[in-house]
Parts: structure tokens; sequence; C-alpha cells
């Protein structure tokens, strides 16, 4: 059985993971939409996507909307298929009955 | 290390997320619709208002353009966000909705312009309640806050002053709702 992903494991990760991957695939998150869901701040919530953006699970897309800067935050396919296997294995974790897992 | 009430706790994390990126998106949708609804029913009491003779030709123009401006803006988000948001089901239930409505006023009932004033909106909005039962409290909210001002018009407000009421309650309510929605 593999571990758990401790990327996406972190409790604000896998809120944004669990927040990217409810939306259609290819769609994505404005940074200040993604900060209300989430309940994070500015700064937690940026240096949380730039972890998950350097471990390829999601791809951030800056751009101008006007004069404002827009972020727009996507789960890339591996982001989907890891955070997929990490509630699988979450799943197992509860169905196995309390059962400590790395 | 994690144990299973911790797994637990994390799945249900996910779920509380997930059902706010969908209410969000509702939300997205609904709001727009609202808007656009809230500008016309405002330009219609206010042009009622200021010429009551042309009253039978402004609210079918303010019913079609508020069903058209729903199914443009629903196609358009259903591009841009992927979204499955309009299909013939909410064609349908707009024709079942006027049906009904029009069976009410005009068959069974003899309604005045003042009792359309305040069945149509009263009616509009037992929808908004409804959805909201499923779709989020904000429906619910709007819905009975307009309702229960649109009988206080209906009761306290008199003659043409009444379109004002409405175009301010009604339309204005219906804006306001939206812009709330979008910001929350």
């Amino acid at each position: 059985m593999a571990d758990l992903d401790d990327i996406i494991h972190q409790p604000l990760r896998l809120r944004i993971m669990a927040a990217l991957n409810a939306l259609p695939q290819g769609t994505g998150l404005e940074f200040s939409r993604l900060k209300k869901l989430t309940g994070a701040t500015d700064g937690n919530l940026g240096a949380h996507i730039e972890t998950l953006a350097k471990a390829g699970y999601v791809d951030v897309e800056k751009a101008f909307v006007g004069k404002k800067p827009q972020t727009t935050v996507t789960a890339t396919a591996a982001g989907r298929g890891a955070f997929a296997r990490h509630v699988a294995m979450l799943q197992e974790i509860i169905a196995g009955g309390g059962g400590e897992r790395a | 290390m994690i144990d299973s009430k911790q797994a637990a706790a994390a799945l249900s994390d996910i779920d509380d997320i997930v059902r706010r990126v969908r209410q969000s998106q509702v939300y997205n949708l609904a709001s727009l619709i609202m808007i656009w609804w809230g500008v016309l029913v405002f330009a219609g009491n206010i042009a009622t208002w200021l010429w009551p003779w042309y009253a039978a030709y402004i609210w079918p123009a303010v019913n079609t353009g508020g069903v058209l401006g729903t199914v443009v803006i629903s196609a358009l988000l259903q591009i841009r966000a992927r979204l499955r948001a309009v299909d013939g089901r909410v064609v349908a239930a707009y024709v079942l909705f006027y049906a009904f409505g029009y069976f009410c006023s005009d068959v069974l009932g003899d309604f005045g312009p003042r009792e359309l004033g305040a069945f149509w909106p009263i009616y509009f909005m037992l929808f908004y309640v409804l959805a909201g039962l499923w779709f989020g409290q904000a429906f619910v909210a709007l819905g009975l806050a307009i309702t229960v001002l649109t009988l206080v018009g209906y009761f306290y407000v008199m003659g043409g002053t009444f379109l004002l009421w409405m175009a301010v309650v009604n339309g204005g309510g219906l804006v306001l709702g939206g812009l709330w929605m979008r910001w929350n």
C-alpha cells in the first residue's frame, strides 16, 4: 500500500486541491475566490500554492484583467491523480479501522 | 502519522470544500441572472408608472427579455466555466412557470393591475425560496424579504406609487441580492 501524499496532506493544501478538483478539468479558480473558499490569508495561500505548483499539482496563470492583476490556479492532471489517490488512501485508513499511517 | 479519526476529519473537510465550491458556482450563475432580471423589473415598473397604458406590451417584453437573458447568460457561463447550466429543462421550467402563473391570474382569477403587480413577484420568489432549500440560504433570505416587502407595498402603498415601490423592492432587491451573492 502507498503512503499518504505529504504534499497534499497538509490541511490548507488539501483544501486547495479539493476545491480545484471539484471543478471540471481545465477550469481554474481565481486567487481571491480560492482565498474565500479556503479561509486562508494571502501570504499563506500563496506559499502553499507555490508548493503545489513546484510538485506539478497545479498550474498558476497570471494575467491582467483591465488594470487588475488576476491569478488563476488550475489542478493539473498529475494533481488530480494525486488527489484521487490521497482520497482513496484516506478511505482505506477509515475502512481499516484506526491503524496509523505515515 | 494519521489514524482513522484524522482521516475521517480530512474527508469531511474535503466534502465541506466541495460543497462550498458547488454552491459558489450556483451563486455565480444565479447572481448574474438575478441582476439581469432586477434591471428589467426595475425598468418595467418605472415604464409602467410613466406609461401605464402600455403595460400590456411592457411586461411581455420584460419577461421575454428575462428568459432570453437567462438562457444567454447560462450558455456563456457554460462555455467559459464548462458548467452544465442550461438545457431543455430550464426552458420547460420557464414555460410551466408562466403557464401556471397565467392560469392563476387570468383564468382562475381576474387580477387587476395591482394584484398582478403583487402576484408575479411573490410567485417568482416562491421558487427562489424553494431553490434555496437545496442551493443555499441566500435564495431563501432574498425570496422571503422581497415577498414580505411586496405584501407591505400591496397593503400599504397606495395608487401609482406602488409601481415605484415595486421597482425598488423587486428590481432593486434582485440587483442587490445578486451583487451580495457575487461579493460573498
